[in-house]
């Protein structure tokens, strides 16, 4: 026994500075393939059209032309795609947290007819994947004449199921005499959620808020069909726009000054929330 | 002391005692089932709304041939025509469908491997952990839409940075997105690279539930790295695997943002190009509804999609859980 370990050990001795060195060579490689394209956009979205053409392309602009943002502004009015996003986003993500956190609330707390039958068929719709529906709910949305206004960006999608089921997980851990204590003290049902559950379940609901928002910001399909108008265009809808702004050697750099620009409340958010998101994915991934 | 159940459905100590007995068949309802139902009745309405009631739909507009604007009533029914013709006629329907398995299977299966590669690295002794991760994950929250942008402008063919790199090591340069033969193997590539930190993500969690009691008896019997890894971390890490193989999967075959932002499509339609190399099912599916008008068609190819889904997930569901 001794012996053994004694072995694996010196081997380890010997392997250990060359093996740790290859792992650091790994990671700056992927690292430097991870960010090539964050890098390049960047770069790129501060040439000049003859720079962007140049082969081979130089590696940083001569002089940083901060002009190509102020160009992507008039191209495609992006100060109103952002006011766009912003609000189709928070009232989504306002939304989502709202009606998931009330029916996790009464699937966890309440006892009351056909409950399994409504959570089953809740955990059911999370399986139906959003194109086979995308015809019938543009339809829908058309007939209650949402089409090219806020409430048809909006409303569809103020509920999830996975929200619904996630919130109804945490808020079961939540001891019930809390509630009782409230309800001896003559709370109202409505109450308790507001002032219990709602503060209690900060944890789950920032994990949802974090992912609901990252999914709607960069939502595309279903603003693409929903507007027309572009006054009313989200930030990926305007960088649409400009992906078809002139032809590509001519409008490169200022198709990157978009993406950079629809790019960082993204990365922003992410790095400022990460452990939020890095905890939602987990949490999916072992609830499987 | 009274189970849930009864301290819901009693309201005086009294039915609470008598709960207690043979169960009473008419009690009184409690009030605060009212109240839940109040609580649980805006997801219901709006699942009804744009979940339930749509999938129906879609499965009854597929059996009629309708443009959007006739009134449902009056929409002619085609029976499984808009089926046939898709599958035996439409070479881009099928074109799409071969596509789409090919980017889905590849696409999920690189990032297996390569995922647990990056969490492996990730769990491993490191400095600066943080850092590193975050370049992981980078990708996971920018919009398929800009990544998609991103990689074309590296990809292009005449003044791309990837062909610049690839000259200065002496390989001429490719024509990537523009050629039929390169462009889908490139779309796959930008969806490696977008969705891998998702899988290390996922791997990293199931790593770190694996608790070391389990390596230090592999040691015990004289396990080396190579042994613990096969016969610990790997079955270990089984149900994550069939979760990520899953859930991938199902996501991969509705790919729509990355291809419509990165090829380019023909006179009226959007998307799938060079000569429909990278044309996927929901992009095509989407081009048929809303550049042709032809929802009937469109709905079938979804509900193909859909059951191809399905049947999918079972035989991944299956193969998964009786490799035992």
């Amino acid at each position: 026994m001794k012996g053994l370990t004694g072995m694996a050990m010196r081997r380890s001795r010997l392997t250990q500075p060359f093996i740790s060195i290859l792992k650091y060579v790994a990671l700056v490689s992927v690292s430097c393939v991870m960010l090539l394209p964050f890098y390049w956009m960047i770069a790129a979205s501060l040439m000049t059209t003859a720079e962007i053409i140049r082969t081979p392309p130089p590696l940083l602009p001569a002089e940083p032309q901060w002009r190509n943002y102020l160009d992507v502004v008039y191209a495609v009015n992006i100060g109103r795609a952002y006011l766009n996003s912003i609000i189709v986003s928070a009232l989504t993500v306002l939304g989502i947290l709202f009606t998931s956190s009330l029916s996790g609330f009464a699937f966890a707390k309440y006892h009351f007819p056909l409950k399994n039958v409504l959570f089953t068929i809740i955990l059911a719709s999370m399986m139906i994947p959003f194109f086979v529906i995308l015809i019938p709910v543009f339809y829908i949305v058309k007939q209650l004449g949402w089409l090219n206004n806020y409430a048809g960006l909006i409303l569809p999608g103020v509920v999830s199921a996975y929200g619904v089921f996630m919130l109804r997980q945490f808020i079961q851990g939540i001891p019930d005499e809390l509630l009782d204590a409230a309800r001896i003290d003559g709370a109202s049902e409505f109450r308790i959620y507001w002032q219990l559950i709602v503060p209690l379940s900060g944890p789950a609901l920032a994990t949802l808020g974090v992912f609901s928002l990252v999914g709607v910001w960069n939502s595309f399909l279903w603003p693409l069909l929903v507007v027309q108008d572009s006054a009313l265009h989200t930030v990926p809808l305007a960088l649409n726009n400009l992906r078809t702004y002139g032809a590509e050697e001519r409008s490169l750099n200022l198709r990157m000054a978009g993406t950079v620009l629809s790019v960082i409340p993204s990365v922003v958010v992410f790095v400022w929330l990460q452990r939020f998101f890095r905890r939602g994915i987990a949490l999916t991934g072992l609830k499987g | 002391m009274a189970s849930p159940q009864d301290r819901v459905f009693t309201t005086s100590p009294a039915q609470l005692a008598s709960s207690a007995g043979p169960r009473k068949h008419r009690r009184r309802i409690d009030p605060k089932i009212w109240w839940a139902y109040a609580f649980i009745s805006p997801v219901l309405i709006f699942l009804l709304v744009f979940s339930v009631v749509p999938i129906f739909f879609s499965f009854w507009v597929s059996l009629h041939s309708w443009n959007l604007i006739t009134p449902i009533p009056e929409m002619p029914f085609v029976g499984v025509d808009n089926y046939t013709r898709i599958l035996l006629y439409d070479d881009v329907f099928r074109r799409a469908l071969v596509n789409t398995f090919v980017f889905a299977f590849w696409g999920v299966t690189f990032n297996l491997v390569l995922g647990l590669a990056g969490a492996l690295l990730l769990n491993s002794r490191i400095r600066w952990r943080p850092l590193w991760s975050t370049f992981f994950f980078l990708p996971i929250v920018t919009a398929p839409l800009a990544l998609g942008m991103m990689w074309t402008a590296l990809l292009n063919k005449n003044f791309g940075l990837v062909n610049a790199l690839l000259g200065s090591i002496g390989i001429p340069p490719q024509p990537f997105l523009s050629s039929p033969e390169q462009a889908l193997g490139c779309i796959i590539f930008m969806a490696i690279y977008q969705y891998v930190g998702y899988y290390v993500v996922v791997f990293l969690a199931g790593l770190q539930g694996i608790p070391q009691d389990y390596y230090d008896a592999a040691a015990v019997d004289g396990a080396n790295a190579r042994q613990s890894f096969w016969y610990v971390t790997l079955p270990l890490l089984r149900p994550v695997m069939l979760f990520l193989v899953v859930t991938n999967t199902i996501g991969a075959l509705q790919v729509f943002d990355l291809v419509f932002a990165a090829t380019t499509g023909g006179a009226e339609t959007s998307g799938g190009g060079p000569a429909n190399s990278t044309m996927v099912v929901v992009l095509h599916m989407y081009n048929t509804a809303f550049k042709f008008f032809r929802m009937g068609r469109a709905s079938a190819m979804a509900m193909v999609l859909f059951v191809v889904i399905f049947v999918i997930t079972l035989v991944q569901l299956w193969l998964l859980r009786h490799r035992e």
